[in-house]
Protein backbone atom coordinates (compact mmCIF):
# COMPACT_ATOMS: atom_id res chain seq x y z
CA UNK A 1 0.00 0.00 0.00
CA UNK A 2 1.77 3.34 -1.11
CA UNK A 3 -0.94 6.05 -0.33
CA UNK A 4 -0.94 7.68 3.07
CA UNK A 5 -4.54 8.36 2.79
CA UNK A 6 -5.50 5.18 4.79
CA UNK A 7 -3.50 5.77 7.40
CA UNK A 8 -4.08 9.55 7.82
CA UNK A 9 -7.61 8.79 8.19
CA UNK A 10 -7.34 6.16 10.88
CA UNK A 11 -4.96 8.41 12.84
CA UNK A 12 -7.21 11.40 12.30
CA UNK A 13 -9.70 9.08 13.94
CA UNK A 14 -7.31 8.31 17.02
CA UNK A 15 -7.30 12.29 17.53
CA UNK A 16 -10.57 12.43 17.40
CA UNK A 17 -11.88 9.97 19.83
CA UNK A 18 -9.69 11.45 22.24
CA UNK A 19 -10.77 14.84 21.76
CA UNK A 20 -14.05 13.96 22.39
CA UNK A 21 -12.94 10.94 25.49
CA UNK A 22 -11.36 14.10 27.00
CA UNK A 23 -13.88 16.78 26.96
CA UNK A 24 -16.56 14.08 27.85
CA UNK A 25 -15.34 15.32 31.41
CA UNK A 26 -16.84 18.70 31.16
CA UNK A 27 -15.72 19.96 34.63
CA UNK A 28 -17.47 17.16 36.31
CA UNK A 29 -15.31 16.01 39.50
CA UNK A 30 -14.32 12.17 39.12
CA UNK A 31 -13.69 11.77 42.61
CA UNK A 32 -16.56 9.17 43.62
CA UNK A 33 -17.47 5.86 42.25
CA UNK A 34 -20.93 7.17 40.71
CA UNK A 35 -19.00 9.60 38.96
CA UNK A 36 -16.18 7.45 37.33
CA UNK A 37 -17.71 4.64 37.31
CA UNK A 38 -21.40 4.95 36.43
CA UNK A 39 -21.15 8.52 34.94
CA UNK A 40 -23.58 9.65 37.41
CA UNK A 41 -26.31 7.91 36.08
CA UNK A 42 -27.21 10.35 33.46
CA UNK A 43 -27.21 8.85 30.17
CA UNK A 44 -29.99 9.20 27.80
CA UNK A 45 -31.92 6.60 25.65
CA UNK A 46 -29.46 7.92 22.33
CA UNK A 47 -26.07 7.67 24.04
CA UNK A 48 -27.32 4.64 26.28
CA UNK A 49 -28.64 3.02 22.99
CA UNK A 50 -25.01 3.36 21.27
CA UNK A 51 -22.75 2.91 24.13
CA UNK A 52 -24.31 -0.71 24.26
CA UNK A 53 -24.57 -1.32 20.61
CA UNK A 54 -20.84 -0.41 20.06
CA UNK A 55 -20.07 -2.03 23.28
CA UNK A 56 -21.02 -4.90 21.95
CA UNK A 57 -19.95 -4.57 18.57
CA UNK A 58 -16.40 -5.55 18.45
CA UNK A 59 -13.55 -6.03 16.04
CA UNK A 60 -14.91 -9.50 15.77
CA UNK A 61 -17.54 -7.81 12.97
CA UNK A 62 -14.82 -6.43 10.67
CA UNK A 63 -13.02 -9.20 10.75
CA UNK A 64 -14.03 -12.51 12.72
CA UNK A 65 -17.52 -12.21 11.08
CA UNK A 66 -16.78 -11.72 7.65
CA UNK A 67 -14.08 -14.66 8.23
CA UNK A 68 -16.86 -17.31 9.39
CA UNK A 69 -19.01 -16.23 6.39
CA UNK A 70 -15.72 -16.57 4.32
CA UNK A 71 -14.66 -20.20 5.64
CA UNK A 72 -18.43 -21.20 7.09
CA UNK A 73 -20.99 -19.32 5.42
CA UNK A 74 -24.02 -18.83 6.85
CA UNK A 75 -23.47 -20.62 10.53
CA UNK A 76 -22.53 -16.71 11.10
CA UNK A 77 -25.96 -15.26 11.34
CA UNK A 78 -26.41 -16.92 15.35
CA UNK A 79 -24.34 -13.86 16.25
CA UNK A 80 -26.73 -11.96 14.99
CA UNK A 81 -29.69 -13.64 16.26
CA UNK A 82 -28.58 -14.05 19.89
CA UNK A 83 -27.10 -10.05 19.80
CA UNK A 84 -31.02 -9.48 19.48
CA UNK A 85 -32.17 -11.82 22.13
CA UNK A 86 -29.41 -9.92 24.55
CA UNK A 87 -31.12 -6.85 23.91
CA UNK A 88 -34.55 -8.71 25.15
CA UNK A 89 -32.83 -9.69 28.40
CA UNK A 90 -31.85 -6.02 28.75
CA UNK A 91 -35.27 -4.98 28.14
CA UNK A 92 -35.98 -7.32 31.15
CA UNK A 93 -33.20 -7.29 33.60
CA UNK A 94 -31.76 -3.68 32.85
CA UNK A 95 -34.17 -1.59 34.45
CA UNK A 96 -34.32 -4.04 37.51
CA UNK A 97 -30.57 -3.83 37.91
CA UNK A 98 -30.18 0.32 36.92
CA UNK A 99 -32.82 0.18 40.20
CA UNK A 100 -30.84 -1.93 42.42
CA UNK A 101 -28.13 0.19 41.71
CA UNK A 102 -30.03 3.22 42.67
CA UNK A 103 -31.52 2.59 45.68
CA UNK A 104 -28.46 0.73 47.23
CA UNK A 105 -25.97 2.31 45.50
CA UNK A 106 -24.56 -0.82 42.85
CA UNK A 107 -21.89 0.43 40.94
CA UNK A 108 -21.00 -3.15 39.63
CA UNK A 109 -21.88 -6.46 38.91
CA UNK A 110 -20.32 -8.09 41.83
CA UNK A 111 -21.59 -5.67 44.06
CA UNK A 112 -25.35 -6.36 43.36
CA UNK A 113 -23.94 -10.35 44.00
CA UNK A 114 -22.38 -9.61 47.29
CA UNK A 115 -25.43 -7.88 48.48
CA UNK A 116 -28.19 -10.04 47.53
CA UNK A 117 -26.40 -13.47 49.16
CA UNK A 118 -24.67 -10.97 52.03
CA UNK A 119 -21.47 -11.97 50.93
CA UNK A 120 -18.58 -9.95 49.89
CA UNK A 121 -16.54 -13.18 49.56
CA UNK A 122 -18.80 -14.26 46.55
CA UNK A 123 -18.67 -10.63 44.70
CA UNK A 124 -14.90 -10.68 45.32
CA UNK A 125 -14.57 -14.14 44.01
CA UNK A 126 -17.54 -13.67 40.78
CA UNK A 127 -15.44 -9.82 40.32
CA UNK A 128 -11.94 -11.78 39.84
CA UNK A 129 -13.57 -15.12 38.10
CA UNK A 130 -15.30 -12.47 35.82
CA UNK A 131 -12.20 -10.43 35.01
CA UNK A 132 -10.35 -13.37 33.48
CA UNK A 133 -12.25 -13.21 30.55
CA UNK A 134 -12.95 -9.60 30.76
CA UNK A 135 -9.12 -9.24 30.55
CA UNK A 136 -8.39 -11.71 27.86
CA UNK A 137 -11.40 -10.15 25.86
CA UNK A 138 -9.40 -6.65 26.16
CA UNK A 139 -6.54 -7.99 25.08
CA UNK A 140 -7.45 -9.51 21.80
CA UNK A 141 -9.37 -6.40 21.39
CA UNK A 142 -5.86 -4.65 21.50
CA UNK A 143 -4.02 -6.90 19.36
CA UNK A 144 -6.82 -5.87 16.59
CA UNK A 145 -6.11 -2.53 17.15
CA UNK A 146 -2.54 -3.13 16.88
CA UNK A 147 -2.88 -5.17 14.00
CA UNK A 148 -4.70 -2.11 12.18
CA UNK A 149 -2.52 0.18 12.58
CA UNK A 150 0.65 -1.88 11.61
CA UNK A 151 -2.04 -2.71 8.00
CA UNK A 152 -3.15 1.19 7.64
CA UNK A 153 0.54 1.90 8.15
CA UNK A 154 2.03 -0.53 5.38
CA UNK A 155 4.17 -1.84 8.14
CA UNK A 156 5.35 1.51 9.89
CA UNK A 157 4.28 1.14 12.82
CA UNK A 158 4.81 -1.97 14.77
CA UNK A 159 2.26 -4.43 16.47
CA UNK A 160 4.41 -3.03 20.05
CA UNK A 161 3.74 0.00 19.31
CA UNK A 162 0.50 0.08 17.94
CA UNK A 163 -0.08 -1.89 21.42
CA UNK A 164 1.06 0.91 23.55
CA UNK A 165 -0.17 3.59 21.26
CA UNK A 166 -3.66 2.37 21.56
CA UNK A 167 -4.13 1.64 25.47
CA UNK A 168 -1.99 5.29 25.75
CA UNK A 169 -5.17 6.50 24.47
CA UNK A 170 -7.52 4.96 26.21
CA UNK A 171 -6.38 4.76 29.66
CA UNK A 172 -5.92 8.63 28.86
CA UNK A 173 -9.33 9.19 28.39
CA UNK A 174 -10.99 6.67 30.63
CA UNK A 175 -9.12 8.17 33.56
CA UNK A 176 -9.59 11.72 32.86
CA UNK A 177 -13.21 10.79 31.90
CA UNK A 178 -14.33 7.58 33.54
CA UNK A 179 -17.57 6.14 31.90
CA UNK A 180 -18.46 9.41 30.86
CA UNK A 181 -15.65 8.79 28.28
CA UNK A 182 -16.52 5.61 27.01
CA UNK A 183 -20.22 6.53 26.23
CA UNK A 184 -19.11 9.62 24.43
CA UNK A 185 -16.35 8.02 22.78
CA UNK A 186 -18.79 4.59 21.95
CA UNK A 187 -21.45 7.42 20.71
CA UNK A 188 -19.17 8.32 18.23
CA UNK A 189 -17.66 4.95 17.26
CA UNK A 190 -21.05 3.63 16.90
CA UNK A 191 -21.74 6.09 13.89
CA UNK A 192 -18.81 5.68 12.59
CA UNK A 193 -19.08 1.82 12.35
CA UNK A 194 -22.54 2.04 10.90
CA UNK A 195 -21.72 4.41 8.54
CA UNK A 196 -18.00 2.79 7.39
CA UNK A 197 -19.68 -0.97 7.55
CA UNK A 198 -22.44 -0.23 4.99
CA UNK A 199 -20.15 2.23 2.72
CA UNK A 200 -17.63 -0.83 2.27
CA UNK A 201 -20.10 -3.35 2.33
CA UNK A 202 -22.31 -1.72 -0.72
CA UNK A 203 -19.13 -0.68 -2.30
CA UNK A 204 -17.72 -4.16 -2.19
CA UNK A 205 -20.72 -5.97 -3.47
CA UNK A 206 -20.50 -3.75 -6.09
CA UNK A 207 -16.94 -4.30 -7.24
CA UNK A 208 -17.76 -7.80 -7.49
CA UNK A 209 -21.46 -7.77 -8.55
CA UNK A 210 -21.21 -4.62 -11.11
CA UNK A 211 -24.80 -3.59 -9.58
CA UNK A 212 -25.82 -2.99 -5.46
CA UNK A 213 -28.06 -5.76 -4.73
CA UNK A 214 -27.20 -8.00 -1.93
CA UNK A 215 -28.48 -10.99 -3.07
CA UNK A 216 -26.58 -10.59 -6.04
CA UNK A 217 -23.71 -12.17 -4.54
CA UNK A 218 -25.40 -14.93 -3.84
CA UNK A 219 -26.54 -16.11 -7.35
CA UNK A 220 -22.91 -17.54 -7.90
CA UNK A 221 -22.04 -18.70 -4.21
CA UNK A 222 -25.43 -20.95 -5.15
CA UNK A 223 -23.82 -22.89 -8.40
CA UNK A 224 -20.33 -23.31 -6.83
CA UNK A 225 -20.44 -23.41 -3.00
CA UNK A 226 -24.36 -24.06 -2.23
CA UNK A 227 -22.62 -25.91 1.45
CA UNK A 228 -22.32 -22.43 2.64
CA UNK A 229 -25.69 -21.41 2.11
CA UNK A 230 -27.18 -23.37 4.78
CA UNK A 231 -26.26 -24.82 8.21
CA UNK A 232 -24.31 -26.72 9.06
CA UNK A 233 -22.21 -24.80 6.78
CA UNK A 234 -18.99 -25.24 5.07
CA UNK A 235 -17.43 -26.75 8.02
CA UNK A 236 -19.92 -28.76 8.74
CA UNK A 237 -19.90 -28.12 12.08
CA UNK A 238 -22.63 -25.50 12.96
CA UNK A 239 -25.26 -27.96 13.30
CA UNK A 240 -29.00 -27.34 14.79
CA UNK A 241 -28.14 -28.67 18.06
CA UNK A 242 -24.86 -26.32 18.31
CA UNK A 243 -26.72 -23.10 16.75
CA UNK A 244 -29.01 -23.72 19.48
CA UNK A 245 -27.06 -24.01 22.59
CA UNK A 246 -24.73 -21.16 21.65
CA UNK A 247 -27.25 -18.91 21.19
CA UNK A 248 -28.75 -19.81 24.16
CA UNK A 249 -25.50 -19.64 25.98
CA UNK A 250 -24.29 -16.46 24.73
CA UNK A 251 -27.98 -14.60 25.40
CA UNK A 252 -27.14 -15.70 29.06
CA UNK A 253 -23.62 -14.54 29.30
CA UNK A 254 -24.42 -11.25 31.40
CA UNK A 255 -20.73 -10.05 30.96
CA UNK A 256 -19.47 -6.84 33.92
CA UNK A 257 -19.28 -4.24 31.23
CA UNK A 258 -22.87 -4.85 30.37
CA UNK A 259 -24.10 -3.63 33.66
CA UNK A 260 -22.42 -0.68 34.43
CA UNK A 261 -23.50 0.14 31.30
CA UNK A 262 -27.41 -0.07 32.33
CA UNK A 263 -26.53 1.15 35.63
CA UNK A 264 -24.92 4.25 33.79
CA UNK A 265 -28.74 5.22 32.38
CA UNK A 266 -30.74 8.23 33.49
CA UNK A 267 -33.43 6.31 34.33
CA UNK A 268 -35.10 2.71 34.10
CA UNK A 269 -37.50 3.91 31.36
CA UNK A 270 -34.14 4.89 29.23
CA UNK A 271 -32.72 1.52 29.57
CA UNK A 272 -36.29 0.10 27.96
CA UNK A 273 -36.12 2.98 25.14
CA UNK A 274 -32.65 2.18 24.36
CA UNK A 275 -32.82 -1.97 24.28
CA UNK A 276 -36.32 -1.59 22.62
CA UNK A 277 -34.32 -0.49 19.31
CA UNK A 278 -30.86 -1.94 19.99
CA UNK A 279 -31.36 -5.18 17.79
CA UNK A 280 -31.73 -2.82 14.88
CA UNK A 281 -28.57 -1.35 15.37
CA UNK A 282 -26.74 -5.24 14.25
CA UNK A 283 -27.79 -4.53 10.78
CA UNK A 284 -24.10 -3.04 10.73
CA UNK A 285 -23.26 -6.61 10.81
CA UNK A 286 -24.58 -7.83 7.60
CA UNK A 287 -22.52 -5.64 4.78
CA UNK A 288 -19.37 -6.74 6.47
CA UNK A 289 -20.49 -10.63 6.14
CA UNK A 290 -20.97 -9.76 2.62
CA UNK A 291 -17.56 -8.63 1.85
CA UNK A 292 -16.87 -12.98 3.66
CA UNK A 293 -18.81 -14.28 0.95
CA UNK A 294 -17.67 -12.00 -1.99
CA UNK A 295 -13.99 -13.29 -1.21
CA UNK A 296 -15.43 -16.74 -1.17
CA UNK A 297 -14.49 -16.46 -4.92
CA UNK A 298 -12.48 -13.40 -4.77
CA UNK A 299 -9.79 -14.65 -2.83
CA UNK A 300 -9.78 -17.93 -2.52
CA UNK A 301 -6.21 -18.63 -1.02
CA UNK A 302 -6.51 -16.25 1.35
CA UNK A 303 -4.44 -17.81 4.25
CA UNK A 304 -6.38 -16.35 7.58
CA UNK A 305 -9.84 -16.00 7.07
CA UNK A 306 -10.41 -12.76 9.30
CA UNK A 307 -8.21 -10.67 7.21
CA UNK A 308 -10.71 -11.05 4.37
CA UNK A 309 -12.24 -7.72 4.30
CA UNK A 310 -8.68 -5.91 4.76
CA UNK A 311 -7.59 -7.81 1.95
CA UNK A 312 -10.53 -7.38 -0.33
CA UNK A 313 -10.12 -3.89 0.40
CA UNK A 314 -6.67 -3.48 -0.22
CA UNK A 315 -6.48 -4.94 -3.25
CA UNK A 316 -10.44 -3.47 -4.57
CA UNK A 317 -11.04 -0.31 -2.59
CA UNK A 318 -10.01 3.26 -3.29
CA UNK A 319 -7.37 4.50 -0.92
CA UNK A 320 -10.17 6.63 1.27
CA UNK A 321 -12.66 3.44 1.70
CA UNK A 322 -9.47 1.51 3.25
CA UNK A 323 -8.58 4.47 5.65
CA UNK A 324 -12.58 4.70 6.60
CA UNK A 325 -12.64 0.96 6.90
CA UNK A 326 -9.42 1.54 9.01
CA UNK A 327 -11.11 4.02 11.40
CA UNK A 328 -14.25 1.79 11.81
CA UNK A 329 -12.58 -1.58 12.47
CA UNK A 330 -10.44 0.67 15.22
CA UNK A 331 -13.27 1.89 16.78
CA UNK A 332 -14.73 -1.40 16.77
CA UNK A 333 -11.82 -2.88 18.92
CA UNK A 334 -11.37 0.04 20.70
CA UNK A 335 -15.34 0.81 21.62
CA UNK A 336 -15.15 -2.86 23.16
CA UNK A 337 -11.78 -2.66 24.93
CA UNK A 338 -12.29 0.08 27.04
CA UNK A 339 -15.62 -0.72 28.95
CA UNK A 340 -13.74 -4.34 30.10
CA UNK A 341 -10.79 -2.70 31.10
CA UNK A 342 -13.00 0.69 32.85
CA UNK A 343 -14.89 -2.31 34.73
CA UNK A 344 -12.42 -4.74 35.97
CA UNK A 345 -10.85 -1.84 37.49
CA UNK A 346 -13.67 -0.35 39.09
CA UNK A 347 -14.55 -3.91 40.63
CA UNK A 348 -11.49 -5.03 41.81
CA UNK A 349 -11.16 -1.40 43.30
CA UNK A 350 -15.17 -1.82 44.76
CA UNK A 351 -15.30 -5.45 45.39
CA UNK A 352 -12.12 -6.99 46.00
CA UNK A 353 -9.52 -4.33 47.87
CA UNK A 354 -11.99 -2.38 49.49
CA UNK A 355 -13.50 -5.01 51.24
CA UNK A 356 -10.18 -6.48 52.25
CA UNK A 357 -8.56 -2.95 52.98
CA UNK A 358 -11.35 -0.97 54.45
CA UNK A 359 -11.13 1.84 52.39
CA UNK A 360 -13.52 4.46 52.02
CA UNK A 361 -15.55 5.17 49.26
CA UNK A 362 -13.44 7.90 48.65
CA UNK A 363 -10.14 6.04 48.06
CA UNK A 364 -11.70 3.13 46.49
CA UNK A 365 -13.13 5.77 43.83
CA UNK A 366 -8.86 7.46 43.38
CA UNK A 367 -7.79 3.61 43.17
CA UNK A 368 -10.11 2.21 40.90
CA UNK A 369 -9.31 5.13 38.66
CA UNK A 370 -5.41 4.69 39.09
CA UNK A 371 -5.54 0.88 38.59
CA UNK A 372 -6.40 1.01 34.81
CA UNK A 373 -2.63 1.96 34.36
CA UNK A 374 -1.45 -1.19 36.14
CA UNK A 375 -4.10 -3.27 34.20
CA UNK A 376 -2.86 -1.92 31.12
CA UNK A 377 0.58 -1.83 31.68
CA UNK A 378 1.16 -5.21 33.44
CA UNK A 379 -1.33 -7.39 32.41
CA UNK A 380 -3.20 -6.10 28.87
CA UNK A 381 -0.01 -4.57 27.01
CA UNK A 382 2.27 -7.35 27.77
CA UNK A 383 0.04 -10.08 26.79
CA UNK A 384 -1.17 -8.27 23.65
CA UNK A 385 2.28 -7.67 22.11
CA UNK A 386 3.20 -11.88 23.18
CA UNK A 387 -0.01 -12.92 22.07
CA UNK A 388 0.18 -16.44 23.95
CA UNK A 389 -1.05 -19.21 22.10
CA UNK A 390 -3.37 -19.84 24.99
CA UNK A 391 -4.91 -16.33 24.90
CA UNK A 392 -8.44 -17.35 22.83
CA UNK A 393 -8.89 -20.58 25.65
CA UNK A 394 -8.49 -18.44 28.38
CA UNK A 395 -11.40 -16.31 26.72
CA UNK A 396 -13.46 -19.20 26.31
CA UNK A 397 -13.10 -21.02 29.54
CA UNK A 398 -14.12 -17.19 30.90
CA UNK A 399 -17.01 -16.44 28.71
CA UNK A 400 -17.93 -19.94 30.24
CA UNK A 401 -18.44 -18.49 33.79
CA UNK A 402 -19.73 -15.82 32.61
CA UNK A 403 -23.51 -17.95 31.63
CA UNK A 404 -22.46 -20.00 34.93
CA UNK A 405 -23.20 -17.03 37.10
CA UNK A 406 -26.55 -17.35 36.31
CA UNK A 407 -27.84 -18.63 39.73
CA UNK A 408 -26.89 -15.41 40.86
CA UNK A 409 -29.09 -13.74 38.56
CA UNK A 410 -32.54 -16.11 39.19
CA UNK A 411 -31.43 -15.56 42.47
CA UNK A 412 -32.22 -11.78 41.92
CA UNK A 413 -34.81 -11.76 39.90
CA UNK A 414 -37.15 -14.69 39.48
CA UNK A 415 -36.73 -16.91 42.04
CA UNK A 416 -36.22 -15.75 46.39
CA UNK A 417 -35.13 -18.95 47.86
CA UNK A 418 -32.21 -18.98 46.25
CA UNK A 419 -29.04 -19.33 49.06
CA UNK A 420 -25.61 -17.74 48.76
CA UNK A 421 -24.34 -21.74 49.35
CA UNK A 422 -26.60 -22.55 46.66
CA UNK A 423 -25.48 -19.84 44.17
CA UNK A 424 -21.76 -20.96 45.09
CA UNK A 425 -22.26 -24.28 44.30
CA UNK A 426 -24.15 -24.03 41.24
CA UNK A 427 -21.67 -21.94 39.99
CA UNK A 428 -18.48 -24.22 40.80
CA UNK A 429 -19.94 -27.36 39.05
CA UNK A 430 -21.07 -25.72 36.19
CA UNK A 431 -17.34 -23.36 35.44
CA UNK A 432 -16.10 -27.22 36.47
CA UNK A 433 -18.37 -28.95 34.00
CA UNK A 434 -17.81 -25.76 31.27
CA UNK A 435 -14.37 -25.67 31.47
CA UNK A 436 -13.55 -29.64 30.98
CA UNK A 437 -15.74 -29.65 27.98
CA UNK A 438 -14.09 -26.87 26.16
CA UNK A 439 -10.93 -27.99 26.72
CA UNK A 440 -11.00 -32.07 27.01
CA UNK A 441 -13.64 -33.18 25.52
CA UNK A 442 -15.04 -30.35 23.42
CA UNK A 443 -18.74 -29.89 22.82
CA UNK A 444 -19.60 -33.34 23.59
CA UNK A 445 -22.87 -34.62 21.21
CA UNK A 446 -22.53 -31.35 19.54
CA UNK A 447 -23.80 -28.90 21.99
CA UNK A 448 -22.23 -26.41 23.48
CA UNK A 449 -20.06 -26.52 26.61
CA UNK A 450 -21.73 -23.62 28.56
CA UNK A 451 -24.89 -25.22 27.88
CA UNK A 452 -23.68 -28.85 29.41
CA UNK A 453 -22.31 -26.69 32.70
CA UNK A 454 -25.63 -24.80 32.87
CA UNK A 455 -27.81 -28.10 32.55
CA UNK A 456 -25.40 -29.78 35.48
CA UNK A 457 -25.28 -26.10 37.21
CA UNK A 458 -29.18 -25.06 37.68
CA UNK A 459 -30.28 -28.62 39.20
CA UNK A 460 -27.04 -28.47 41.75
CA UNK A 461 -28.20 -24.65 42.63
CA UNK A 462 -32.13 -25.12 43.28
CA UNK A 463 -31.13 -28.79 45.65
CA UNK A 464 -28.58 -26.94 47.65
CA UNK A 465 -30.50 -23.71 48.08
CA UNK A 466 -33.44 -25.34 48.98
CA UNK A 467 -30.93 -28.14 52.04
CA UNK A 468 -29.54 -25.01 52.92
CA UNK A 469 -30.12 -21.43 55.01
CA UNK A 470 -31.76 -18.98 52.72
CA UNK A 471 -30.47 -15.42 52.90
CA UNK A 472 -32.21 -13.23 55.47
CA UNK A 473 -35.96 -12.65 54.59
CA UNK A 474 -35.32 -8.32 54.84
CA UNK A 475 -32.82 -8.73 52.29
CA UNK A 476 -34.68 -10.70 50.49
CA UNK A 477 -37.61 -8.54 50.45
CA UNK A 478 -35.67 -5.31 49.87
CA UNK A 479 -34.39 -7.16 45.87
CA UNK A 480 -38.06 -8.57 45.52
CA UNK A 481 -39.84 -5.32 45.80
CA UNK A 482 -37.89 -3.89 43.08
CA UNK A 483 -37.39 -7.12 40.93
CA UNK A 484 -41.64 -8.07 41.26
CA UNK A 485 -43.53 -5.47 42.91
CA UNK A 486 -46.25 -6.80 41.80
CA UNK A 487 -45.91 -10.59 42.43
CA UNK A 488 -44.13 -9.20 45.73
CA UNK A 489 -47.28 -7.37 46.71
CA UNK A 490 -49.69 -10.65 46.02
CA UNK A 491 -47.57 -13.41 47.16
CA UNK A 492 -43.72 -12.69 47.90
CA UNK A 493 -44.19 -11.05 51.31
CA UNK A 494 -45.56 -14.11 52.15
CA UNK A 495 -43.42 -16.78 50.27
CA UNK A 496 -40.27 -15.15 51.73
CA UNK A 497 -41.29 -14.90 55.28
CA UNK A 498 -43.05 -18.35 55.33
CA UNK A 499 -39.23 -19.77 53.56
CA UNK A 500 -37.13 -17.84 55.80
CA UNK A 501 -39.22 -18.91 59.51
CA UNK A 502 -39.26 -22.18 58.34
CA UNK A 503 -36.27 -22.89 57.36
CA UNK A 504 -34.74 -20.74 60.02
CA UNK A 505 -36.19 -22.74 62.62
CA UNK A 506 -35.34 -26.16 60.40
CA UNK A 507 -31.57 -24.89 60.50
CA UNK A 508 -31.73 -24.17 64.45
CA UNK A 509 -32.70 -27.35 65.05
CA UNK B 1 -45.47 -24.01 43.76
CA UNK B 2 -46.51 -20.73 40.92
CA UNK B 3 -46.31 -18.65 43.98
CA UNK B 4 -42.43 -19.14 44.78
CA UNK B 5 -41.54 -18.03 41.43
CA UNK B 6 -41.83 -15.01 39.74
CA UNK B 7 -44.41 -15.12 37.15
CA UNK B 8 -46.47 -12.49 35.79
CA UNK B 9 -49.39 -11.06 37.80
CA UNK B 10 -51.66 -9.80 34.85
CA UNK B 11 -52.76 -10.81 31.64
CA UNK B 12 -50.55 -7.96 29.47
CA UNK B 13 -47.44 -9.86 31.67
CA UNK B 14 -48.56 -13.03 30.79
CA UNK B 15 -48.84 -11.63 27.42
CA UNK B 16 -45.50 -10.20 26.92
CA UNK B 17 -44.04 -13.40 29.16
CA UNK B 18 -45.57 -15.37 26.10
CA UNK B 19 -44.45 -13.17 22.98
CA UNK B 20 -40.93 -13.37 24.48
CA UNK B 21 -40.72 -16.97 24.15
CA UNK B 22 -42.07 -17.30 20.77
CA UNK B 23 -39.20 -14.72 19.60
CA UNK B 24 -36.76 -17.40 20.95
CA UNK B 25 -38.42 -20.02 19.64
CA UNK B 26 -38.20 -18.17 15.88
CA UNK B 27 -34.22 -18.36 16.55
CA UNK B 28 -33.70 -21.85 17.86
CA UNK B 29 -34.67 -25.10 16.80
CA UNK B 30 -36.66 -26.79 15.30
CA UNK B 31 -38.09 -23.58 13.66
CA UNK B 32 -34.29 -22.96 12.18
CA UNK B 33 -34.47 -26.49 10.83
CA UNK B 34 -37.50 -25.67 8.93
CA UNK B 35 -36.25 -22.21 7.89
CA UNK B 36 -33.34 -24.08 6.61
CA UNK B 37 -34.78 -26.31 4.17
CA UNK B 38 -36.28 -22.92 2.28
CA UNK B 39 -33.61 -22.73 -0.90
CA UNK B 40 -34.10 -18.68 -0.46
CA UNK B 41 -36.10 -15.88 -0.07
CA UNK B 42 -35.64 -12.53 -1.86
CA UNK B 43 -32.50 -14.11 -3.68
CA UNK B 44 -31.14 -14.57 -0.59
CA UNK B 45 -29.86 -17.89 1.77
CA UNK B 46 -33.27 -18.05 3.92
CA UNK B 47 -31.28 -18.04 7.23
CA UNK B 48 -29.95 -14.68 6.38
CA UNK B 49 -33.47 -13.43 5.85
CA UNK B 50 -34.77 -15.14 8.68
CA UNK B 51 -32.27 -13.89 11.18
CA UNK B 52 -32.99 -10.28 9.89
CA UNK B 53 -36.80 -11.13 10.58
CA UNK B 54 -35.95 -12.32 14.45
CA UNK B 55 -34.14 -8.86 14.00
CA UNK B 56 -36.90 -6.64 13.36
CA UNK B 57 -39.48 -9.01 15.41
CA UNK B 58 -37.76 -8.21 18.94
CA UNK B 59 -38.06 -4.39 17.92
CA UNK B 60 -41.40 -4.86 17.57
CA UNK B 61 -42.22 -7.17 20.15
CA UNK B 62 -40.20 -4.80 22.77
CA UNK B 63 -42.33 -1.18 21.51
CA UNK B 64 -45.55 -3.03 21.76
CA UNK B 65 -44.52 -4.60 24.98
CA UNK B 66 -43.40 -0.85 25.93
CA UNK B 67 -46.95 -0.03 26.18
CA UNK B 68 -48.36 -2.27 29.01
CA UNK B 69 -46.24 -1.15 30.91
CA UNK B 70 -44.71 1.59 33.39
CA UNK B 71 -41.58 3.18 31.10
CA UNK B 72 -40.61 4.56 34.48
CA UNK B 73 -40.13 1.81 36.48
CA UNK B 74 -39.78 -2.06 36.35
CA UNK B 75 -43.45 -2.55 37.65
CA UNK B 76 -44.08 -5.23 35.68
CA UNK B 77 -43.43 -8.68 36.68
Amino acid sequence: MTSPAPLAITLSYVVVVMAIGLHARRGRRMDSLEEWGVAGRSMGPVTLYLLIAAGSVSAYTFMGAPGWAYAKGVPVFYVVVYLAYLALVAWYCGPRVWAFGERFGHVTQASAIADRYQSPFLGGLSALVMSVGSLAYAVLQTIGSAYILTVMSGGAIPVWLGVIGVLSCIALYLFVSGQRAIGRTNAFQGVLMFAVAWAVGLWAVHAATGGWRLAAVFDRLREEHAAWLSLPGAGGDMSFRFWTTSVIVSMLSFMPPVWTQWMSAASAGTIRRSATWLPSYYLVILPMVMVGFIGIYALPELARSDTVVLEYALQHLPAVLVGLLGAGTLAASMSSCEPFIHSVALSYGKDVIQPLCGLSDAATARLARWLIVPLMALVVAPLAIAEPGSLVMILLIGLGFATQVMPAFIGMFLWPRASRVGVIAGILVGFVVTTAFTTLWKHPLGIHAGFWGLMINLPVFVAVSLATRPVDAAVTERFFRIAAPQWYRRHGKKVIRTHNARESAAHND
Amino acid sequence: MHRRFVLPTTLSGWGVLLAFIGLLALGLWPVIGWINRAPSWLGMPAIVVWSYAVVFASCAVMAVANRFIDTEGPDDD
